[in-house]
């Protein structure tokens, strides 16, 4: 809200500072955000929260003015008896929806001049940018600054019929606004009409057809209620903003409708003469009584944590416009002001009491008791993991959730629901809740090889969401990952990670055909036959897609899996303190025979003695091992927990192991 | 001279040049050691030279014993010689041309990451926190009506509610109860949910994504991260509050800082208050805050009579931002390496 410094003063004998007042009004809930100097005034910007509609307009911000600094707000009376005549409105108003429009008091003025309003007028209505038209015009835009009640002039004679009807739009009615454009409403749309159509949007325009004009003498004034919402809708929908939609949004004075009408006529008649009828139209029904709220003073400590004087509670809410009807030691009644239509419960008047006496009042030093807190396990694990991988060389990446069509299809390893759509994109093109990180981390990648950065080893912890039928969706936090490193390297990052949770967890490895691997690339990661994750190497065709030059492998796991494996306070385990010894086997066995395959056996095979078996490497030789065949070179480590192992006792543990390999994969030993 | 006797020259030779080539080894100056090589085996005047005008000495009898047990000590003085070079300028280096052991040269670093600022900021937030007592609880990003609106006090006519300023899904009836499914568009959601699960006391922080539609700028994101304290207990007051924040912006900030409390309008607190902080002479926006709306108590079964609450929320992109110097929130979301690995 802007406000005009002089303006201002016509209601108060202010003799205090500009900066003074704005501190003040900044710690009373009007927050100043700059001011400028506009010819010979200044102009305040003061910031309204939305439950204070009586602050946008000068009269309000003058009355909090008023409380703050004790002075005595002098309102207008706008006493139109002097300037009317006997006659009557000459228009009917009906109002087809009361819920939208509780009341609308219409008023004639007749003999106007039209011409520019008077300089003071004029001066501050430039001060807060508001153009000026001519002096009727600015007559109601000065009332509508002066209060926040919109009004509006109609040119009478443009008004054809005898009745002013306040109704829906038609659909697809035409209206053409006082802005030039046209406008194409809808059953949403509440519009004033007369016999011929629409000639205002209610709350929001006027139109172009029956606007006041150099030719005008004759005027209706409008000056009416309208329900929020319906009015915010059309604002919205046609993307049509006005100083009257801002005020109708956040509510009006009801009691202060008829103020306006008489204060917007009085200045009318005097910067452009005429008459006003005296017989006006009021449609609608009354506002209704106010309901009295009862503080207990009681509530004032329980809630601020201070005491405040009654007397001075009483000023407070008497200087705001509460009307007090009972007092006791305890208590205070009051009927609050009409344009606080927010003041409904004990708890408003403690914050009105808390406003005005000060926030400064109340102590910074209260002592609160000690309690214990505690981390929770899923901040402990990713804690851990955002450790490990930043020991492993990876940066944490943070994308957004929603991401485009393409991109929700791209990965589909947890679910092959079609996702979720918001009712807007939250960039362009990008509306579907993603249902992996993979495809965003890709993303991230190609935002980094524009710049041709080497090493791109990138995670993130975030959610997916996984549609559910009739519910909300299935949300999960994932671990993406995406590397520029190989497969194994990118594994043994995973293995690396979840060793750290747990070292005692065997990972499963199973092939895993997806659109985005290479095939054969990729891989479905289990532990106890319950899903961890996914991992592959990107294929050609993804990485087209993708717009990536370099080769890129990525993974998923999912955390909630990680918290299940996870140990957060290992337990020590006993541990032999006898010499170990290592057997490295060198086995020739058919390409399909699998690693993992090879280890099982060993460590069944070999019994308590066998420690660990650790792969070494692979390779072939065609010509003395003939084609399909492959060399498996690992090593076993042997251990006892309560001696020395013997020679003889470790032959006879690798004999088992290697006779075990020859019967389940055919494998021989390489002579 | 008897062959003892050369014998005992001999060791007692090799027994000095052992102490002496471990001199010049500890003093690691090559310059000892060469004085040390001329003092031994000098081809004019060492002491091993020296010690060879002997042999002609001895019995000739004696000497090919003496003359191989000569050879010995010759050869093992070299080695003395030798190891001591290497030792000296590193070893491995090959005779005649010693390889230097640049110790200015890198280090092999290993490649560390590094983690989102964001997450730094939370997680400095969330033990500042824990410190005074609050512990850390997540809730669903998408949310019903419910939980994002109806029972925080925003009714159905507040502006918060408009379809163009929330992400709505696009979901038919989905038979939650709630109605409308969206993205949450604030983190004190979560806090109903703790409520409506838990008596009181309750004392906790609840932090995640949240997310409102907003044209994408330097200081405006349509995602972004939220922290929100909640306490509710018998005799909880805005004193209490001023308190809690203090200590965070002083934990936060690292020295004492002072409190402001400028009155502002949130539909779930009643008092409300927007809270600034004095730091460095200006007053910072810091977040919201208030007393929890006694309409917020009762919708999650809670007598606003019996109990009292308050609650304050901050915006973490805003402080990790002024914090880190970060003046265009979008690299917060670009992952650029080049800015990622600034944290």
């Amino acid at each position: 809200m802007l406000v005009s410094w002089d303006w201002l003063k016509q209601y108060l004998d202010l003799d205090v500072s500009e900066a003074e007042v704005c501190d003040r009004l900044t710690l009373a809930g009007l927050n100043f955000d700059g001011s400028s100097t506009v010819d010979n005034d200044r102009c305040l910007d003061l910031e309204v929260t939305s439950n204070r509609p009586d602050w946008l307009g000068h009269i309000g911000i003058a009355r909090e003015v008023g409380v703050l600094f004790d002075l005595d707000l002098k309102v207008p009376s706008a006493d139109i008896s002097k300037v009317s005549t006997g006659g009557a409105c000459s228009k009917i108003v009906q109002i087809e929806d009361e819920e939208f429009c509780p009341r609308y008091i219409a008023r004639s003025i007749t003999g106007v001049t039209i011409g520019d309003s008077p300089a003071w007028m004029v001066n501050r209505l430039r001060t807060i940018g508001i153009p000026t038209i001519n002096n009727v015009v600015d007559a109601t835009n000065y009332v509508l600054m002066e209060i926040g009640q919109p009004l509006h002039a109609f040119d009478m004679d443009k008004l054809t019929g005898d009745t002013v009807r306040v109704r829906k739009a038609e659909h697809d009615e035409k209206f053409l606004a006082i802005d030039h454009r046209e406008y194409l409403l809808s059953t949403d749309d509440y519009v004033i009409a007369d016999k011929n159509g629409a000639v205002a949007l209610a709350g929001v325009m006027g139109g172009k057809e029956t606007e006041v004009t150099e030719m005008t003498s004759d005027l209706l004034i409008e000056a009416a209620q309208f329900a929020a919402l319906p009015v915010r809708t059309t604002s919205r929908r046609l993307k049509l903003k006005s100083d009257s939609s801002y005020r109708f949004e956040r509510g009006v004075d009801p009691e202060m409708i008829d103020w306006a009408s008489r204060r917007c006529c009085e200045l009318i008649v005097d910067t452009a003469g005429g008459e006003v009828c005296e017989g006006h139209v009021y449609a609608g029904s009354q506002p209704s009584a106010r309901k009295s709220v009862t503080l207990r003073l009681s509530q004032i400590p329980r809630i601020l944590g201070i005491d405040v004087y009654q007397p001075e509670v009483r000023r407070i809410l008497e200087r705001l416009g509460n009307e007090v009807t009972q007092q006791s030691e305890k208590a205070i009644t009051v009927i609050p002001a009409s344009w606080r239509r927010d003041i409904e419960r004990e708890v408003d008047l403690v914050e009105e009491v808390a406003r005005i006496h000060g926030y400064d009042q109340i102590p910074e030093h209260a002592g609160v008791s000690l309690s214990a807190s505690h981390q929770s396990d899923l901040d402990r694990v990713r804690n851990k993991i955002r450790m490990g991988m930043l020991g492993m060389g990876f940066d944490e990446t943070l994308t957004r959730s929603i991401v485009s069509d393409i991109w929700s299809k791209a990965f589909q390893g947890w679910s092959l629901a079609e996702p979720l759509t918001t009712s807007m994109p939250m960039v362009k093109g990008e509306d579907r809740l993603r249902v992996s990180l993979i495809p965003s981390l890709l993303g991230a990648r190609r935002n980094n090889e524009k710049f041709s950065y080497t090493h791109i080893d990138l995670y993130e912890i975030a959610k997916v969401y996984l549609p559910k039928p009739k519910a909300l969706p299935d949300e999960r936090y994932m671990v993406g990952i995406t590397s520029g490193r190989d497969f194994f390297e990118l594994k043994g990052v995973i293995e690396g990670l979840v060793g750290m949770l747990n070292p005692n967890v065997k990972i499963n490895t199973i092939p895993y055909t997806d659109p985005i691997f290479a095939e054969g690339q990729g891989a479905h990661l289990t532990i106890n036959s319950t899903t961890l994750g996914y991992i592959g190497v990107v294929c050609d065709k993804a990485r087209k897609a993708f717009g990536l030059q370099q080769p890129a492998t990525v993974a998923e796991l999912d955390l909630g899996a990680l918290m299940k494996l996870a140990v957060l306070i290992p337990q020590h385990q006993d541990f032999s303190t006898h010499p170990a010894m290592n057997r490295d086997l060198n086995l020739i066995v058919d390409e399909d025979v699998s690693w993992s395959k090879l280890q099982d056996i060993s460590y069944s095979a070999g019994g308590d003695l066998v420690e660990v078996v650790t792969f070494q490497e692979i390779f072939r030789d065609p010509k003395k091992d003939g084609p399909g065949k492959k060399r498996v070179l690992f090593t076993v480590t042997l251990q006892a927990y309560d001696r020395t192992l013997t020679g003889e006792e470790a032959d006879a543990t690798i004999a088992q192991i290697l006779a075990a390999c020859d019967k389940e994969t055919g494998a021989k030993l390489l002579a | 001279m008897s062959l003892n006797d050369f014998i005992k020259q001999l060791d007692d030779l090799v027994e000095a040049a052992s102490t002496r080539f471990e001199h010049a080894i500890n003093s690691v100056d090559q310059e000892v050691l060469e004085e040390t090589r001329i003092e031994y085996l000098g081809a004019k005047s060492g002491k091993l030279k020296e010690v060879q005008k002997g042999l002609g000495k001895v019995a000739k009898e004696d000497k090919p014993v003496a003359g191989k047990r000569f050879n010995e000590v010759k050869t093992r003085l070299e080695e003395l010689f030798q190891s001591a070079a290497d030792a000296i300028t590193g070893g491995g280096g090959k005779k005649g041309k010693v390889e230097a052991l640049d110790v200015t040269l890198p280090g092999r670093r290993p490649r560390l990451g590094h983690i989102h600022p964001i997450t730094q900021t939370i997680d400095e937030l969330k033990d500042i926190m824990g410190r005074l007592g609050f512990s850390a609880v997540e809730g669903p990003e998408i949310e019903d009506d419910w939980h994002n609106f109806e029972a925080l006090n925003i009714p159905l006519e507040h502006p918060a509610r408009d379809p163009l300023d929330n992400f709505y899904l696009n979901v038919a009836s989905t038979g939650t109860g709630g109605g409308n499914q969206l993205m949450r568009s604030q983190t004190s959601t979560v806090q109903i949910r703790v409520m409506e699960n838990e008596k009181p006391p309750i004392r906790i922080v609840s932090l995640g994504r949240v997310y409102r539609p907003d044209e994408i700028d330097a200081t405006h994101y349509a995602m972004f991260h939220q922290i929100e304290g909640l306490l509710v207990d018998t005799n909880v007051t805005m004193a209490d509050l001023k308190y809690v924040l203090r200590l965070f912006a002083s934990s936060y900030l690292g020295h004492d800082v002072e409190i402001r409390f400028r009155p502002s309008f949130f539909p779930f607190t009643e008092p409300s208050v927007e809270v600034d902080m004095r730091w460095q002479d200006t007053w910072l926006e810091f977040g919201g805050a208030g007393m929890v709306d006694p309409n917020v108590l009762k919708s999650v079964g809670y007598d606003p009579e019996e109990v009292t609450g308050f609650a304050f929320g901050l915006g973490v992109e805003r402080l990790c931002m002024r914090r880190h110097g970060i003046n265009d929130i979008r690299y917060l979301y670009d992952s650029n390496t080049k800015f990622l690995a600034q944290f």
